[in-house]
């Protein structure tokens, strides 16, 4: 019992970050039908930035978000502006080919710039542990669980209750008719594309204390993503953040119960039967 | 349609340029010679996978299984059970086939999108590969060695980087060949068809069944194939080489860059861009690792958002015809960005 | 108001407009006609900004518009009320009206149109906060124009407004249009049905394969025999 209560805390903690990175990509996704293939090797870029950050003014990961997001951002409106909307009217495949190579120059510029060897980024709530009964969790992902819950409710707030929201939603739903109101689309695009790549710059905080990074790591994040948006049905924000528990806690019961390989097998295998059997994901006609 | 393939295939000036490239291991130092012979694995890899992702538009990621069986599966027979590596190509090839004719009714019978298409053949990969790092039989995370190539033909070997660029060289030119084929021949009528429109094919009465199983058994077999027989030149089975879906984005990025869906257009991405990565990786790799891939991915970009089409298109308009075009740019309505 | 000067436009390369001139005196409701594929969908959508035209000029109360963007349009008070409607069906009555008054040059008077329109559209007030989606083909319709209405339109172009309605909604649809013009509004009808828009517009255009064949006062293009060969197609 011990044993299953703590897979579960541990599958619940990691799941609601990566609900939070599926978010950005959903998003992305539902605005102007792009999907990232280097959106892992951006959470890398994230990560290694708050390593470089720690190597040179010593800030703890939590702080230096302060500095990532912004960062990111401005890449992420940069990437967007310059290489995705020149896409637009292509097929969708060619964007899918366009991103990885994005993914292949981000892995390799990281690996140029840091080396290939593993890392860490010390934090001061690395090594804190909190024990409730038999079960043990650690301080950071107690603090990735909170961060990640409050961002997303945040951005629901957001996209239900304000104009930038309101523009997003109606973008999503008919851009012809969304331009049509005045709504700068190619500037919402942009700017979704930008605010996803900002709640990534936060994830990865949030899943660095910890965690050795390594440049090629950036491949296993983007798979992990794309299983949760399928699994929450691309744009649905409630079935999103229910497909990162899903995988999270798949995840930390597979490696409990089952050997290694098998327990990082089964959220593929959870993937590829849902998808086959559910393609519409995990929602229940929830409202988008 | 048929002429053209005969076209091809009696064509004195490919032959001649063949011909050429058959003398190339007298006059190549060895160095050179081991990227001339890695291009050429490139050139068969992209050339196969084309025929799925580039004439049924369909991105499969799943190529990665097909160079693993091919090269692992072979290799362990070989290593556990004794078995001949001839005896192994053939093997892994038909699990190849079975797995691939499996994906390809998934895909038909679940009637998956684009995107699925892609999803899923990567989560397979991504399986595929864990398995093999977790399964002693196939080498775990420490792969296999295989004995030394003494060229002993009949224990499929080829004598070292000589015999090796000869294989490759028969293998990618039977991959272009395959290619020029199916193009003339219906199967690849119907492929485009599916790819430009599936259920109008379906409409039609096109077997889409029928073609997406053919097209990927065919590209799944030729892959697994080359995957054995480049393990043989490799000595070395290394699960994170051969088992990774980085592999397979390297060939999807090459085809890309090429062409998709013309016969030559794999190859042509796949001969300019693996002697430029080695070249910079020979050069600078102690310095920048990871330098050619970066550049890889430069150039993917460049080419996607300065000619869509590949670069193929741009060599013909050089050329003039030799190579007869098969793909017509849609027109697109004058939408504002 | 509105001058339209030798405009073309046209998708890869081909135009679908040819040469196409039209004015618009303020507080005027002129109707657009012609049979379906004539080009009237992709004239109001070259007004609204959504194609780049080819060549041609588009002057707004004497300012050239030809290069602006549909927001630059919206922002002048260009509003478009789309063919199909096109009501953001996943969001509510209210979320709907209020992106219609997101423009710059709207958005702060919002609380006060919303009353406007609900005055106009009493249906809609009962339906505030139910999603577009699950509205009538009438209600729907009813968004549309409130919606636009929003966007403190100063010319309004209906496209097809009756199109999929029944009869009772088309006749209170046409009513609401004639009250806006009775406001002042300045109108741009464009309609298939022949006899409806004669009604309620006082001059007319007919588009023939993409080019104006007729135009002029009601009753002269009731008149033209060109109109009625324009419909069939001849």
């Amino acid at each position: 019992m011990a044993e299953f209560l703590q897979a579960l805390a541990q599958g619940v903690l990691i799941g609601s970050t990566y609900g939070l990175l599926a978010l950005g990509m959903g998003l992305v996704y539902g605005v102007s039908g792009v999907v990232n293939f280097a959106h892992g090797d951006f959470i890398a870029l994230g990560m290694f930035m708050c390593l470089a950050l720690y190597s040179a003014l010593s800030l703890d990961p939590y702080v230096s978000i302060i500095i990532t997001v912004p960062v990111m951002m401005g890449i992420g409106a940069l990437v967007y502006r310059y290489l995705l909307r020149p896409m637009v009217g292509h097929k969708f495949l060619m964007v899918v080919q366009l991103t990885l190579g994005l993914s292949l120059v981000l892995q390799n510029g990281i690996l140029m710039v840091f080396g290939g060897q593993p890392a860490r980024t010390p934090s001061v709530m690395e090594s804190k542990l909190w024990i409730l009964g038999d079960v043990v969790v650690r301080v950071p992902h107690v603090i990735a669980f909170v961060v990640s819950f409050a961002m997303a409710i945040g951005l629901y707030a957001v996209l239900r209750s304000t104009d930038f929201g309101r523009s997003i939603r109606a973008v999503h739903q008919n851009a012809h008719a969304a331009a049509l109101m005045g709504i700068d689309v190619g500037r919402v695009q942009v700017l979704t594309f930008a605010l996803g790549l900002g709640i990534l710059a936060i994830a990865a905080a949030l899943l660095l204390p910890g965690t050795p990074i390594q440049p090629t790591m950036g491949l296993r994040y983007t798979v992990i993503t794309l299983l949760v948006v399928v699994l929450g049905g691309m744009t649905n924000f409630v079935g999103i953040m229910l497909g990162g528990l899903v995988i999270g806690i798949s995840e930390a019961f597979g490696t409990i119960y089952l050997s290694d390989i098998l327990g990082m097998l089964l959220p593929y295998g959870i993937f590829v039967l849902i998808m086959l059997f559910r393609p519409q994901g995990l929602s229940w006609g929830a409202a988008r | 349609m048929r002429a053209e393939f005969y076209k091809t295939l009696t064509s004195p000036v490919w032959w001649g340029i063949l011909a050429l490239a058959a003398l190339l291991p007298f006059v190549l130092p060895s160095y050179y010679l081991h990227i001339v012979i890695l291009s050429l694995v490139y050139v068969a890899l992209a050339s196969a996978w084309n025929i799925v992702g580039g004439m049924a538009g369909q991105i499969s990621l799943a190529h990665s299984l097909f160079i693993g069986i091919g090269a692992m599966i072979s290799t362990a027979l070989l290593l556990k059970l004794g078995i001949n590596m001839w005896v192994g190509l053939v093997i892994s090839a038909a699990i190849s086939a079975v797995l691939a004719a499996m994906i390809a009714w998934i895909d038909y019978r679940f009637q998956l999108g684009h995107l699925s298409f892609v999803l899923i053949t990567l989560a397979f990969a991504e399986m595929g590969g864990l398995i093999v790092e977790g399964w002693d039989f196939l080498g775990g995370a420490s792969g296999l060695l295989l004995p030394r190539d003494a060229g002993h033909f009949l224990d499929f070997q080829f004598g070292g980087s000589q015999g090796a660029f000869w294989v490759m060289l028969f293998l990618a030119t039977l991959c272009v060949l395959i290619n020029v084929a199916i193009l003339n021949a219906p199967l690849g009528y119907y492929l485009r068809t599916i790819r430009d429109n599936e259920n109008a094919a379906r409409a039609i009465g096109v077997n889409v069944l029928r073609y997406k199983v053919a097209a990927m058994v065919i590209s799944a077999v030729l892959t697994s194939v080359v995957g054995t027989a480049y393990v043989r030149y490799l000595t070395f089975a290394d699960p994170y080489l051969l088992v990774s879906p980085v592999i397979t984005i390297e060939i999807v990025l090459f085809a890309t860059v090429g062409g998709l869906g013309s016969a030559f257009g794999p190859a042509l991405g796949s001969l300019l861009l693996v002697p430029l990565g080695e070249l910079l990786r020979g050069q600078l790799g102690g310095v920048l690792p990871g330098l050619h891939y970066f550049i890889y991915g430069i150039v993917v970009i460049a080419v996607i958002l300065i000619t869509p089409q590949g670069l193929l298109p741009l060599f013909e308009r050089l050329r003039g015809g030799l190579v007869r075009k098969h793909r017509v740019p849609a027109a697109e309505p004058q939408r504002r960005p | 108001m509105l001058e339209i000067e030798h405009l073309v436009t046209g998708y890869g390369g081909v135009p679908v407009l040819h040469d196409v001139s039209l004015t618009l005196s303020a507080g005027e409701i002129v109707g657009l006609l012609g049979a379906n594929n004539a080009g009237k969908t992709t004239l109001i959508n070259s007004l609204s900004g959504v194609y780049a035209p080819m060549s041609g000029r588009i002057l707004f109360e004497g300012k050239d518009v030809t290069a602006l963007t549909p927001r630059e349009r919206v922002e002048l008070g260009i509003v478009q009320v789309p063919e199909g409607r096109l009501v953001f069906p996943d969001m509510s009555v209210r979320e709907n009206l209020l992106l219609g008054g997101i423009n710059r040059r709207a958005r702060a008077g919002r609380p006060r149109q919303i009353e406007h329109v609900m005055e106009l559209f009493p249906r809609l007030k009962e339906r505030l906060s139910q999603n577009a989606g699950t509205l009538s083909g009438g209600e729907q319709q009813m968004l549309a124009i409130g919606r636009a209405l929003m966007a403190e339109a100063r010319l309004l172009m209906l496209d097809e407004p009756s199109l999929g309605l029944s009869p009772l909604f088309v006749q209170y649809i046409f009513g609401i249009i004639d009250k806006l013009h009775a406001e002042g509004l300045t109108i741009l009808l464009v309609e298939q049905n022949l006899n409806l828009t004669l009604r309620h517009a006082e001059r007319c255009y007919v588009l023939e394969r993409g080019r104006i064949a007729v135009e002029g006062a009601v009753d002269t293009v009731k008149d033209d025999p060109r109109t009625r060969s324009a419909y069939l197609g001849l």
